[in-house]
C-alpha cells in the first residue's frame, strides 16, 4: 500500500471515531432537549385566570381581592357568549322539529366544549369533580381546546382507496343565521379577555398536591415517595456496603471464599432490575411480611438489594486508592487495625464512597422495574413518614409510566409528564453532577 | 495477696494505663481479650459481607421456589409443560383454557438485544477507541461525563422518550428517519471503503505502468457506484411505510444506546489495559495509528471488548421499561423474523406487565409462569455474568 493511502486510512479511521463519538452525543442532545424544553413547559407557561382561580380556593395562595376582580372582569367579558346561548335557546321552538333536534344536539356538543374551555356556566353550579369545575388553566391547552370548539373536525371517506382524509370545517356553518351565528366570532376574538392568560413562574409545581390524579396541581407525593424510597435503600445499602468493602480490602486474605463473595457481588449487579422487582414481593411481601403488602419499606429493601453492589464496588475502590503509608503510619503509632481503619482509612476514602453512594442514589432513585410489585401505586396522597413502614406510594418513575400509558386523559396532561421526566433527570443528573464535582476534587487533592 | 499490690492491680499509674489503652503495652490477658475481640469482630465483618452472597443466593432459591410450581403441576406432566413452554407461541394466559407457551417472547426478546447489539457494538467500540487513543486529554474529559449522563438517565426517562417522542415521530415519519438514519451510519463507512478498495485496486496497477489518472478514476468508479447502492437502498427505505411506532426497531435503537455507556466504559479499560509498550513497540515500527489500533491494540483487548459486549447485552435483555413502553407487546413472532418494524413483546415486559393482573390469583399457574420467565431471565444473566468474568480475568493474566 502506498504511504499517502495509508494515511488516507489513518485519518478516515480517526474521522470515523470522532464521527461516532459526535453520534453519541447527538443522541444525548436529541434524547434531553425535548424533555428539557417541554418540562420546563410545566413550571413556566402563560397561565389563565382559571389557574389563578384553582391556586386561591384549592391552595389558599393568591391575593383574593384582585383575583375576585379578575374573574369579575372575565365574567363580563363571558357574559355576551351564555346571554347569545340564552337567546338561541329561546328561539329554538321557532324551528321545525326535525331542524329542532338537530340543533339542540348540536347546541349540547357546543356547550360541552365551552364548558371545558372556560369552566361550568354560571347558571350550572359547581360540579363535584375538580376537573370539571374548572376551564382550561393553561394558554396553550386553551387554544387547543378553542379550535375545537371553533372547528369540527371530521373524517372523509369519500375515496376508499384510501384512508379517510382529516378535513376541518368552521363549526359556525351548522348556526348560519341562528341567534349562534356571532357568539363564534366573538370567542375567537375575545378569548384572551375571557381567559387574561399571564406568564407565570409555577415553581410549586413541585410542592403542590395533585388535584383530580394530575389533571391539575402538581407532583409533591411523587417527589415525597422518591426521596423517601431513595433514602430509605441509601440507610440499608450503604453500612452494609461499606462494612463489606473494608472486609475485601482490609481484612479478607484471597482465598475460595473471598473469590466466591466477589462473584456473588458482580452476579447481583447483573441480576436485571425486573427480577429484583419479583423477589422483593416474593420475599420481602410474600414471605417474611415487612408490610401487609405493597410498601415503601419492601420497596426500600428492594432497592438497597439492587444498590449495594455498586455501593460495595464504590467503596472498595476508595478504600484501595488510600495511600499505604497513612496506614503504616497509623499502625506504627500502635493504633490497632479497627482503630486504624475508623480513624485513618475511612476519613481518606470518604470522598470516594460519598461519589459512590451519590451515583447508587441516583440509581436507586430512577429504578422503575423493582418498586412495581413492592412499593409503588399510581395515585395517593403524600406520605407522612410513619405510614411508610405499612403503605406504598407514588413514586415518580412508576407515575411517568402510569400517566403516559394509564391515564384517561393521557394527552391532556402530557405537561405533567414532561414535568415529571424532567424533574427525575434533573434529579439524577444533580447527583451525578455532585459526584463528578467530589471526584474532581479527589483528583486534584491527590495530584497537587 | 498484699494491700498495696491489690491497689497496684486497680489502680495502675496513669502512664501505663494510657500506654495499655493505646495499644503500645499489652498485659497477657489483655492480648488474648484484643485476640478474641479481634476474631469475633472478624467473623461479624465477614457475616455482613457474606449477606450479598446470601442475597444471591435467596433470589435464585424464591424465584425458583415460585417457579417450580408451573413446571411440576397435576394437570401436566414436567415435559409437556417445558415443551408447551419453550416450543409454541400461543401466549392466552388469562384464557379458560390457559395456554403458556412463550417462544414467541422469547424470540421477542432475542430480537430486540440483537437489534441492540447492531446499534451498540459498532458506535460503542469506535467510541472506546476514539476516547483512549484518538481524542486528546481535554476532550476525553468532555467526553467522559456525555457517557456517564447517558448511563445515568432512568429507563423510565428512556421509555418515555420512546413512547412519547419517537413512536409518533416512526409512525408519521417513518421513511425520512429511516432513510437519514442508514445515510448517518453507511455514509461514512461507505467512504472509507471507497477509499481503501480504489487504494487496493489501483496499488498494482500504478506499479506496472505508472499512469497517474488511474487511481481518481478508480476511485470515482468506485464511489459513483458506493452513492448508487447508498442512493437505492435510502430510497427503498424512505418509501418504507411503519404501521406502528411502537415497534421492535424503536426498543432496539432506545436500548442500543442504553447499552453504549457499558459497552464503551468497559472496552475502554480493556484498551487502555493493554499498555504503553505494546503501543510504542509498534509505532517504532513505522505504523500509523489506525494500523497500531487494528493490528495490535484491539486484538490484544479483544476478549476484554467481548466482555463489554457481553456486559452491554445483559443491560439490554434486563431492561424493562423502555421495552415495556414502546415495544407494542404484541405476543408474535415477525414474519420474516428480523422484521424490526413488526411489534414485540419481551420477557421483562411480560413480567411487568402480567404480574399487576395476576397479583390477586397468587398461586395460580398464571403467577407461576411469570417466575419461570424470571428464572429464564435470571439463569441467563448468571451464565453471560460467568463467561464475561472469566474472559476479563483471562485478558489481564494475558496482558501481565
Amino acid at each position: 500500500m502506498q504511504l499517502g493511502t495509508r494515511k488516507v486510512i489513518d485519518r478516515s479511521f480517526t474521522g470515523l471515531g470522532l464521527v461516532s463519538i459526535l453520534l453519541v452525543a447527538a443522541a444525548l442532545v436529541t434524547l434531553l432537549l425535548p424533555i428539557a424544553v417541554r418540562g420546563v413547559g410545566a413550571f413556566i407557561f402563560s397561565a389563565t385566570v382559571e389557574h389563578r382561580r384553582l391556586t386561591l380556593e384549592h391552595f389558599g395562595r393568591g391575593d383574593a381581592a384582585r383575583i375576585e376582580a379578575e374573574v369579575a372582569q372575565t365574567q363580563a367579558a363571558r357574559q355576551p357568549v351564555y346571554d347569545s346561548i340564552a337567546r338561541f335557546e329561546q328561539e329554538l321552538p321557532t324551528y321545525p322539529a326535525a331542524r329542532r333536534r338537530e340543533y339542540r344536539a348540536e347546541l349540547d356538543e357546543l356547550k360541552e366544549h365551552l364548558r371545558v374551555l372556560l369552566g361550568p356556566a354560571p347558571e350550572d353550579g359547581r360540579p363535584v369533580m375538580v376537573r370539571n369545575q374548572y376551564g382550561q388553566t393553561r394558554w396553550d391547552r386553551a387554544q387547543v381546546k378553542l379550535q375545537h370548539l371553533l372547528m369540527v373536525e371530521e373524517w372523509d371517506y369519500s375515496d376508499s382507496t384510501q384512508m379517510g382524509q382529516r378535513v376541518l370545517r368552521p363549526r359556525v356553518t351548522h348556526f348560519q343565521g341562528t341567534a349562534l351565528e356571532p357568539l363564534f366570532a366573538y370567542v375567537e376574538t375575545h378569548a384572551e379577555q375571557m381567559l387574561r392568560p399571564q406568564w407565570t413562574f409555577y415553581w410549586r409545581f413541585l410542592f403542590d398536591d395533585s388535584l383530580d390524579a394530575h389533571i391539575f396541581g402538581g407532583i409533591w407525593p411523587e417527589v415525597l415517595g422518591t426521596l423517601y424510597l431513595t433514602i430509605g435503600s441509601i440507610l440499608f445499602a450503604v453500612p452494609m456496603g461499606v462494612v463489606s468493602a473494608i472486609y475485601l480490602v482490609e481484612y479478607a486474605k484471597e482465598g475460595w471464599l473471598v473469590g466466591l463473595l466477589r462473584s456473588c457481588i458482580s452476579t447481583l449487579a447483573g441480576v436485571p432490575s425486573i427480577v429484583f422487582g419479583l423477589f422483593g414481593l416474593a420475599f420481602f411481601i410474600n414471605t417474611i411480611r415487612v408490610s401487609p403488602s405493597k410498601s415503601v419499606l419492601a420497596g426500600s429493601l428492594t432497592l438497597a438489594a439492587l444498590i449495594l453492589p455498586l455501593v460495595i464496588r464504590a467503596s472498595e475502590e476508595a478504600i484501595r486508592a488510600v495511600p499505604r503509608t497513612y496506614k503504616e503510619a497509623a499502625l506504627s503509632c500502635g493504633a490497632s487495625r479497627w482503630r486504624t481503619i475508623v480513624t485513618v482509612v475511612l476519613p481518606a476514602a470518604l470522598p470516594g464512597i460519598l461519589t459512590g453512594i451519590v451515583i447508587s442514589m441516583g440509581r436507586a432513585a430512577g429504578e422503575t422495574a423493582p418498586i412495581i410489585f413492592t412499593a409503588a401505586f399510581s395515585v395517593g396522597p403524600a406520605l407522612k413518614f410513619w405510614e411508610t413502614f405499612t403503605q406504598g406510594t407514588p413514586a415518580l418513575p412508576w407515575n411517568i409510566y402510569s400517566l403516559c400509558t394509564e391515564h384517561q386523559a393521557v394527552d391532556e396532561i402530557r405537561h405533567v409528564q414532561y414535568g415529571m421526566v424532567l424533574t427525575l433527570v434533573m434529579l439524577v443528573l444533580c447527583l451525578n453532577g455532585a459526584a463528578i464535582i467530589i471526584r474532581a476534587r479527589i483528583t486534584r487533592k491527590l495530584t497537587g | 495477696m498484699t494491700e498495696a499490690a491489690s491497689s497496684d492491680v486497680s489502680r495502675p499509674p496513669p502512664i501505663r494505663r494510657i500506654a495499655r489503652r493505646q495499644g503500645l503495652l499489652l498485659s497477657r490477658r489483655a492480648s488474648r481479650w484484643r485476640h478474641v475481640t479481634g476474631l469475633c469482630g472478624h467473623g461479624i465483618l465477614l457475616l455482613i459481607t457474606s449477606s450479598s452472597a446470601l442475597a444471591v443466593l435467596f433470589i435464585f432459591f424464591f424465584i425458583a421456589k415460585d417457579a417450580l410450581p408451573f413446571f411440576i403441576t397435576r394437570e401436566a406432566g414436567l415435559l409437556e409443560r417445558l415443551r408447551e413452554f419453550f416450543t409454541t407461541s400461543a401466549w392466552y394466559p388469562s384464557s379458560v383454557a390457559p395456554s403458556f407457551g412463550a417462544l414467541a417472547i422469547f424470540v421477542g426478546s432475542g430480537l430486540v438485544t440483537l437489534g441492540a447489539a447492531l446499534v451498540a457494538v459498532p458506535l460503542g467500540v469506535m467510541a472506546a477507541v476514539c476516547l483512549s487513543d484518538v481524542l486528546p486529554f481535554g476532550a476525553r474529559q468532555l467526553v467522559k461525563p456525555v457517557i456517564e449522563i447517558l448511563a445515568a438517565i432512568p429507563s423510565v426517562a428512556y421509555g418515555f422518550f420512546a413512547l412519547v417522542v419517537f413512536a409518533p415521530l416512526l409512525q408519521s415519519r417513518g421513511g425520512l428517519v429511516l432513510s437519514v438514519g442508514w445515510w448517518c451510519l453507511a455514509g461514512p463507512v461507505a467512504a472509507l471503503l471507497v477509499f481503501v478498495l480504489s487504494d487496493i485496486a489501483t496499488s498494482r496497477l500504478t506499479r506496472q505502468r505508472g499512469s497517474r489518472w488511474i487511481r481518481p478514476a478508480a476511485a470515482a468508479v468506485l464511489g459513483g457506484s458506493a452513492l448508487a447502492v447508498l442512493m437505492y437502498v435510502g430510497g427503498r427505505l424512505a418509501g418504507i411505510e411503519v404501521g406502528s411506532g411502537t415497534n421492535a426497531l424503536n426498543v432496539s435503537i432506545i436500548l442500543g444506546i442504553m447499552a453504549l455507556p457499558t459497552v464503551t466504559s468497559v472496552s475502554e479499560d480493556a484498551l487502555q489495559a493493554v499498555g504503553r509498550e505494546l503501543r510504542e513497540g509498534a509505532y517504532a515500527l513505522g505504523a500509523t495509528r489506525s494500523e497500531v489500533l487494528l493490528r495490535v491494540v484491539i486484538p490484544a483487548a479483544a476478549s476484554g471488548i467481548c466482555a463489554a459486549i457481553i456486559l452491554g447485552l445483559m443491560r439490554a435483555v434486563g431492561e424493562t421499561m423502555v421495552v415495556w413502553m414502546a415495544s407494542g407487546n404484541a405476543a408474535q413472532i415477525p414474519s420474516p423474523w428480523y422484521n424490526l418494524l413488526q411489534p414485540v413483546r419481551t420477557l421483562t415486559a411480560t413480567i411487568a406487565g402480567d404480574m399487576g393482573e395476576a397479583d390477586h390469583v397468587t398461586g395460580s399457574a398464571r403467577y407461576h409462569v411469570l417466575f419461570a420467565m424470571a428464572l429464564a431471565l435470571l439463569s441467563i444473566s448468571f451464565i453471560c455474568n460467568l463467561i464475561s468474568e472469566r474472559v476479563i480475568s483471562r485478558a489481564t493474566l494475558k496482558l501481565r
